[in-house]
């Protein structure tokens, strides 16, 4: 059998190895050297309640707001798209207390939200995925639900040219979530768990986010609520160091929870 | 009213091939999730995508929390495309655990040692288009 030569070339030129990564990338020159993508994917609280879980897992029974679940929606737009983040998130807690009726009981809240601020058609199949897999206790499937949920929701404002209302969502699922690990970690102190509080890149990019919106929606009293409570927590959650002090972990989880406690009153 | 049903299919077709870019390139790297999907990552639903040039390296920054180990997918829907994608630490360090590319999908492992902003750098070294939908996706356990 004879073998073109071009062939061995050809097979040769496709197998080459890539060069290896740089070992250090200069943050410095990092507009002018690669594209920053401008683009934020905001965590979902299940993300870092995972994290939480490997340092020994807390008592998510006891850190349920099972109000939050039988909630309506009051106030204006703003109001229900940070309750609705919040009540998001609280189905994150539920799934990891594994607590099959407060979880319906969410899924429930979501579609009731979603339909007061106009998106309901969007997360009807989510808000029932989330009902029938609590149903059958398959968790890791809700968890993707609720995230899903999230993110449908989130599309759907965009589409209805709502882009700041879902900002608002993503506002309201960290708040609440961020008083949990407070909370958590405030009590039961380690550095590591404390560590999960340090994300200064997101308290950033809300900060900025909330104060570029039009101001109808940025001095919403509500809204202007978020970004006080947001300025308080920035210091509080580490700047270039990782660690959070049990102070500081304590302070976060009250200014957290006042806002989520705002969220969910009565304008 | 032929031109108007014209106008109409046209339209379908735009609207539909201008998702189907987006797509195209979620997909693959969908594909490239399907192993870890099957362990138990947790694949999110939201993820970034756009167009690049080719040898244009790009960075999204990204939260991570350390504790959780992560996997991320890129894909592009440039057949000719050959992708890579690395991480690093928020001092700048490589933080790659584990790295792969085939063609236009590629994908990266890592297992945080802190918890803050960590650099996904991407680029699409190879395609015989001028430029490339892109997607990247990630997920956690």
């Amino acid at each position: 059998m004879k073998l073109n030569p071009l062939l061995f070339f050809f097979a040769a030129a496709v197998a080459a190895p890539l060069p290896p990564p740089a070992q250090q990338l200069d943050l410095d020159k990092l507009p002018s050297q690669s594209k920053v993508i401008d683009q934020v994917v905001v965590p979902v609280p299940s993300e870092v309640f995972a994290a939480l879980d490997k340092l020994g897992k807390p008592r998510w029974a006891g850190l349920i707001h099972r109000e939050a679940s039988k909630a309506k929606p009051v106030g204006e737009a703003p109001q229900i798209a940070l309750m609705l983040g919040s009540i998001i998130a609280e189905g994150f807690i539920a799934v990891e207390a594994e607590d099959t009726d407060e979880v319906k009981d969410i899924g429930r809240a979501i579609l009731s939200f979603s339909n007061a601020i106009g998106v309901r058609k969007a997360v009807v199949r989510r808000a029932n995925s989330i009902i029938e897999f609590a149903d059958k206790k398959k968790w890791l499937q809700v968890r993707g639900e609720l995230d899903g949920a999230l993110n449908d929701v989130r599309e759907a404002m965009v589409e209805l040219n709502s882009e700041s209302l879902a900002h608002l969502v993503s506002v309201g699922g960290w708040l609440r979530g961020t008083e949990v690990v407070a909370e958590v970690v405030g009590t039961d102190y380690s550095r590591d768990g404390a560590e999960l509080l340090h994300q200064p890149g997101l308290l950033e990019y809300f900060q900025r986010t909330l104060a570029g919106m039009k101001p109808r929606l940025r001095d919403h009293a509500l809204t202007s609520k978020v970004r006080k409570g947001l300025a308080d927590i920035r210091p509080l959650a580490g700047g270039d160091d990782a660690r959070v002090s049990q102070k500081s972990a304590k302070e976060i989880a009250v200014v957290a929870g006042n806002l989520v406690k705002a969220i969910s009153s009565k304008p | 009213m032929k031109n108007i049903l014209l106008l109409a299919v046209l339209t379908i077709f735009a609207t539909s091939a201008a998702h189907a870019y987006v797509d195209d390139a979620h997909s693959r790297a969908m594909e490239a999730a399907t192993p870890q999907a099957k362990q138990g990552f947790l694949v999110r639903q939201e993820y970034w995508a756009g167009t690049l040039v080719t040898k244009q390296p790009s960075v999204v920054k990204h939260q991570l929390f350390k504790g959780n180990t992560y996997w991320f997918w890129l894909g592009s829907d440039e057949d000719s495309a050959q992708v890579t994608v690395h991480i690093y630490d928020p001092k700048g360090n490589l933080a790659d655990a584990e790295a792969w590319q085939k063609g236009n999908k590629a994908a990266v492992k890592v297992v945080p040692k802190v918890t803050g902003t960590y650099y996904i750098s991407f680029s699409i070294d190879q395609s015989k288009a001028k430029k490339n939908r892109w997607a990247l996706a990630y997920g956690y356990k």
